[in-house]
């Protein structure tokens, strides 16, 4: 593709196979804790066991017993929805307004938004858990971790539907204003339709963050509302006793979210360059 | 187009909510960094209430620059894994967008194995690579080493190779769980993740590349190598300028890796260490904080300039 002209046995065949041996390396440690994941805890440290052992689903099947999985799953399911879905609802019509109708500030307002995503975490850590602990009472709620989830991530949400909305012809949104159709009914029925695209990809990478976050998730919860990261972070130490179980649980926990980003790759791009790459 | 009332009403909501987020948690940050406040003091109760009466004015930001001997070290050891990454990242991710660039057989597959690390969740990447991989005795690393130091021990036995291979010394795994080895595995873990990140960005801005010059430049007999760091690396300034700044601002609040690797062991970055002093004295986990927000400006600014030319209207 790149190098026109004759192809040498070192393009034919070499070429592939380091890209190849390349690609395996970088998904060895991912197919490491999920071939883990069928040995059970003590053949899981034994060398003669390495490569050859009775595969077994117990990691599985104990996988509530061990470390309520479920209760942490669906925590991280809830919060990380709601979150998407909130930050969807506040985002679209503000990129919308963005988009279709820049004033001479919009840029700065982007740029401003972009902005509070800089702000480091841990600088702002315990005025957080002070205001939702003593004075809000929503520490460990769901409520506050759907808050939080949500603003963390709707910078990039409004940067990734901005860049989406501006492809869409502006004609199209203009010929509808003289049809006298309202602005609820634009954005339905006109907006929607066209980015729709756009607006699935951005809605599976602000769920893949949400998914993915430990830091607020992890510091803003106890029990009641703790997600998946919180409940391998307390497992970070097993000393060897538990590597079956453990890859088991990490599988179930990145599992779904690698497929889903398989599918989102290309947008990734998008997302977190803020279109500045294309 | 339409009224500008409702343009602003569309936006309010956003705009509102990302002020408060913005403004209370980082003004509260800066009131408590300018007074005396402990969690707990049998010494001095008046202390563990946040009161303008407990002002210390600068006294914190002192007390973190002169008599905390961790604060340098921090800042040191977060700029060495912050720059360790990116260097390791950026050269990696290079030579890998270039490798897949080509179509060969099975490149979407490739691809897919290459972005698959991008989305294990960080709690995890640490989790597996401290215990599975590195681990000394019981990770693949403890085992490699036995299984090399084993090997050497039979090929000891061989009549003429013996002699050479008594002289080997006997090999001994690195453990990752000391204040220094663990910020290597802390570089290792992150780069793993975030090299598909680069390679994505890489590969996506090679497609762009402009071919009809590229074939001039081999009608004039350049090489691949000249055409690589005349072409491609200039058309690559921008998206690898980005893959750093993105990074910078993302590394620089590394915790979860930290906190699981070496917690307590001594290796510790800016985020760490607030988080070491928030236990009791916020007061100064707050000065930390500020720093933490000058040092991460420093770095959004360039960024957002790059990022803010780029808008087009």
């Amino acid at each position: 593709m790149v190098v026109s002209g004759n192809s040498s046995t070192f393009q034919r065949v070499l070429w592939p196979t380091i890209a190849w041996l390349v690609g395996l390396l970088f998904f060895f440690p991912i197919f490491w804790m999920v071939f883990t994941s069928f040995k059970t805890d003590a053949d899981a440290v034994k060398p003669e066991f390495l490569f050859f052992f009775t595969p077994t689903l117990e990691n599985y099947t104990n996988m509530t017993e061990n470390y309520d999985y479920w209760r942490f799953a669906i925590n991280s399911v809830i919060t990380a929805s709601f979150a998407t879905l909130f930050a969807l609802v506040v985002g679209v019509p503000c990129a919308y307004a963005m988009a279709f109708n820049p004033t001479k500030r919009t840029k700065d307002v982007l740029v401003w938004m972009l902005s509070t995503k800089m702000l480091p975490a841990a600088a702002v850590l315990y005025p957080m858990t002070f205001l939702t602990k003593n004075f809000l009472d929503i520490f460990d709620t769901h409520f506050l971790v759907i808050l939080v989830l949500c603003l963390i991530n709707l910078p990039i949400v409004i940067w990734m539907l901005f860049t989406y909305f501006k492809e869409i012809p502006k004609e199209i949104i203009e010929a509808s204003k003289m049809d006298g159709v309202t602005i609820w009914g634009e954005i339905k029925d006109i907006l929607l339709p066209l980015a729709w695209g756009g607006l699935a990809s951005t809605a599976l990478l602000c769920f893949i963050f949400c998914w993915n976050e430990a830091y607020w998730t992890v510091r803003l919860t106890t029990t009641e509302a703790a997600t998946l990261s919180k409940l391998i972070e307390g497992n970070r130490a097993p000393e060897g006793l538990f590597f079956g179980r453990l890859s088991a649980v990490s599988t179930a926990a990145v599992g779904p979210i690698v497929v889903l980003g398989w599918f989102c790759q290309k947008q990734l791009v998008k997302g977190l360059t803020f279109g500045a790459v294309k | 187009m339409f009224s500008k009332l409702l343009t602003r009403s569309l936006q309010a909501p956003a705009v509102l909510l990302l002020l408060v987020w913005m403004l209370v948690p980082l003004g509260m940050t800066l009131y408590f960094s300018f007074i005396r406040y402990v969690l707990n003091s049998l010494r001095k109760p008046e202390w563990t209430v946040p009161q303008l009466s407990n002002w210390r004015g600068f006294g914190n930001y002192e007390y973190v620059l002169y008599k905390s001997k961790d604060f340098w070290f921090a800042v040191q050891n977060s700029l060495f894994i912050v720059g360790s990454i990116l260097v390791i990242t950026v050269l990696l991710g290079l030579a890998i967008a270039v490798l897949v660039n080509r179509s060969f057989p099975g490149r979407g597959i490739v691809r897919v194995l290459l972005i698959s690390p991008f989305f294990v969740m960080p709690a995890v990447n640490a989790v597996l690579w401290i215990n599975m991989i590195l681990d000394p005795v019981l990770g693949l690393n403890g085992l490699a080493v036995e299984g090399i130091n084993h090997l050497v021990a039979g090929l000891k036995d061989f009549p003429l190779l013996g002699h050479f291979f008594s002289l080997w010394p006997e090999l001994e795994p690195v453990s990752f769980r000391a204040t220094q080895t663990s910020a290597y595995a802390v570089i290792m873990m992150v780069s793993w993740q975030w090299t598909p990140f680069a390679v994505l960005i890489f590969m996506t801005s090679l497609q762009s590349e402009d071919q009809q010059q590229k074939e001039a430049a081999v009608l004039d007999g350049a090489s691949a190598w000249t055409q690589f760091l005349y072409l491609t690396v200039p058309h690559l300034a921008r998206p690898i300028a980005i893959v750093v700044m993105i990074q910078s601002i993302f590394h620089l609040s590394l915790y979860a890796e930290i906190e699981i690797v070496s917690r307590g062991n001594g290796n510790k970055n800016l985020p760490y260490l607030i988080g070491e002093f928030a236990s009791n004295n916020i007061g100064a986990a707050s000065a930390t904080g500020i720093f933490a927000v000058i040092l991460a400006n420093i770095v959004a600014i360039f960024l957002l300039r790059m990022i803010g030319k780029n808008l087009v209207d």
